[in-house]
């Protein structure tokens, strides 16, 4: 029991220091309109909005060298990028390249085009901007399902075909003047949810630049989830999947006894 | 009137759906075909994924088969030991499918399978289809019945052992060529979707030499279940049974079959049959336009596992 009250007071005492130094840099506060998306029959994408307010330290303080960006970035999984050759005529999947880590979602909006807000460096170690987020060391496979190695440039077609893949489904999503501010500090963004958006733990993350740094950074959760009868449904299809194919099955002939016995009645 | 699908993961019009699902079982009821050839493709054009369309077909197949044998069950015109024999080599086949469909899921060519397979079927039936009525429409027009082509009574399918006999066909046959078929169908069926009929229909009366009355009750009631068993393997391996878009199509099909039934019965058989074969050929056709034209990106993406 000591111990515990200890480490919760410990916890107490370094949630109380982490707030304070924060509050020295205290320069940005932001929140989600929801913090949770559910993903119900009549789902066809939706709007998040983000808001947020930036602290003006000194009256004379410049607006222009500030910047903020908002990242919502999906759970990551691996994706598989194939690529098509001409095989006999036909075009046919060939060599292909797995990355391990690829966001199913990522969407970043600023207040000017990233390339302006900051160096190439900064951006990249924050992992800002889709073009600066790792995907982890990808493992490539020849068409008979052997491993290879790619040259580095073909890689890099694979990666661009990959970020070009998932612009075009609406996933990958950049606003570059997406953060309107209202007045001196007031700060909102939407972020457009498509409808084909993978499930799972999001993250909102909003930066405030001053002179091309980072100078804070808030974090939000959002969680995005089927639900009602989607959820059930899917939930069913992959915990219980030979229960679910019997049902689908004997839901099917059943209902075909049913038009048998009506058309019968008539 | 969006619906989102749980398992294929995207929101579709649910009443285009159902239109699909009215107008590929109006087809079915008037030309007795089962339609799982016509709506796979029509499903993968409106851009459900290849896997989802198969697998969620078969539960449709399986719904307007069961209506069928049901019907022909009632008229005693189902060979229950020859449809038992088939069956037995469509469940080794449709485990043989299944197999084959995660196989090449893995290695990223199930689509290309999927593709290459629809393109042969669609344009062989559609030409065959397309001759046949034109042919009719000739000798109709000429006045000319047409002449019955029946080959030799024996064939080298009396020379094959472990024969059986099968009374409602009137028939004493080796086993091997309907656990063949059956084989062949099932397989056909786990990766096609489809509860082919339109293969099973044409190798009974000319290979098996099945009385005509029996061969529609027979295949129906192996197509019932061999595309179950498949409904549930696609389930279980693959989860890509969407129990969502299922019943929205066996919904619509149902009410198409009844009012194709009727149209069936009332208008020209060979005016019709040239219209269904133009549409699958135009199906082909098209399947196989996409095949060799470059695609617009030559890279595509795909989860690389499934995610649970």
């Amino acid at each position: 029991m000591i111990i515990m009250y200890r480490t919760g007071a410990l916890l107490i005492l370094a949630m109380l220091t982490l707030a304070a130094s924060r509050a020295q840099a205290a320069q940005l506060v932001t929140d989600l309109s929801e913090h949770q998306v559910r993903i119900r029959s009549n789902f066809n994408g939706t709007q998040i909005l983000l808001f947020g307010a930036v602290e003006v330290n000194n009256a004379d303080e410049r607006a222009q060298d500030r910047d903020v960006i908002v990242v919502v970035s999906g759970p990551s999984r691996p994706v598989t990028v194939r690529r098509k050759e001409r095989v006999a005529g036909i075009w046919v999947n060939h060599d292909s390249l797995t990355f391990p880590k690829v966001p199913g979602y990522y969407a970043v909006a600023s207040t000017r085009p990233l390339e302006v807000t900051a160096g190439v460096d900064v951006l990249q170690r924050e992992q800002i901007g889709i073009d600066n987020v790792n995907f982890g060391t990808a493992f490539a496979q020849s068409m008979d399902g052997g491993a290879e190695i790619l040259p580095a440039d073909q890689e890099k077609d694979f990666v661009k075909a990959l970020i070009r893949n998932k612009r075009r489904e609406n996933l990958y999503i950049s606003d570059p003047g997406g953060i309107v501010f209202l007045g001196q500090t007031l700060f909102r963004a939407t972020v457009d949810i498509p409808a084909n958006v993978p499930v799972g733990l999001y993250t909102a993350t909003v930066f405030l630049l001053r002179d091309g740094e980072v100078v804070d950074a808030i974090s939000s959760p959002l969680y995005i989830d089927k639900s009602g009868l989607e959820r059930f449904l899917y939930r069913f299809a992959h915990n219980s999947a030979l229960l679910y194919g019997l049902i689908a099955v004997f839901g099917a002939a059943l209902a075909g006894w049913i038009a048998s016995a009506v058309m019968r009645e008539r | 009137m969006q619906i989102y699908l749980p398992i294929a993961e995207l929101p579709v019009n649910a009443l285009v759906i159902l239109a699909m699902g009215g107008a590929v079982g109006f087809l079915s009821g008037m030309f007795g075909v089962g339609g799982g050839f016509l709506m796979t493709p029509l499903l993968i054009f409106i851009g459900i994924p290849p896997g989802v369309a198969v697998g969620t077909q078969s539960t449709q197949v399986v719904a307007s088969s069961v209506t069928g044998a049901l019907a022909h069950w009632r008229k005693a015109s189902i060979d229950f030991k020859m449809g038992g024999v088939m069956l037995a080599g469509g469940i080794a086949g449709s485990i043989t499918g299944i197999f084959i469909f995660r196989l090449l899921t893995k290695i990223g060519q199930v689509d290309l399978m999927i593709s290459i397979v629809y393109v042969v079927f669609l344009t062989v039936i559609g030409g065959m289809m397309m001759a046949e009525s034109l042919r009719a429409m000739l000798a109709e027009r000429r006045g000319t019945p047409l002449p019955v082509s029946r080959g030799g009574q024996h064939s080298w399918i009396h020379g094959l052992p472990f024969k059986m006999r099968f009374r409602r066909s009137k028939l004493y046959i080796s086993v091997i060529p309907p656990i063949l078929i059956g084989f062949f169908v099932g397989v056909l069926s786990a990766i096609m979707g489809v509860g082919g009929a339109f293969i099973m229909i044409p190798a009974m009366i000319y290979l098996l030499r099945m009385p005509t009355s029996v061969v529609i009750g027979t295949s129906l009631f192996q197509i019932v279940f061999v595309t179950g068993l498949t409904g549930v393997m696609h389930s279980v391996e693959n989860q890509t049974v969407d129990a969502m878009l299922g019943l929205i199509l066996v919904v619509g099909g149902v009410i198409g079959a009844q009012y194709g039934v009727r149209a069936g019965s009332r208008l020209k058989g060979e005016h019709l049959r040239a219209l269904l074969a133009a549409l699958v050929l135009l199906m082909g056709l098209r399947l196989g336009w996409d095949l060799v034209t470059p695609p617009a990106d030559l890279y595509s993406i795909t989860d690389a596992m499934p995610h649970t």
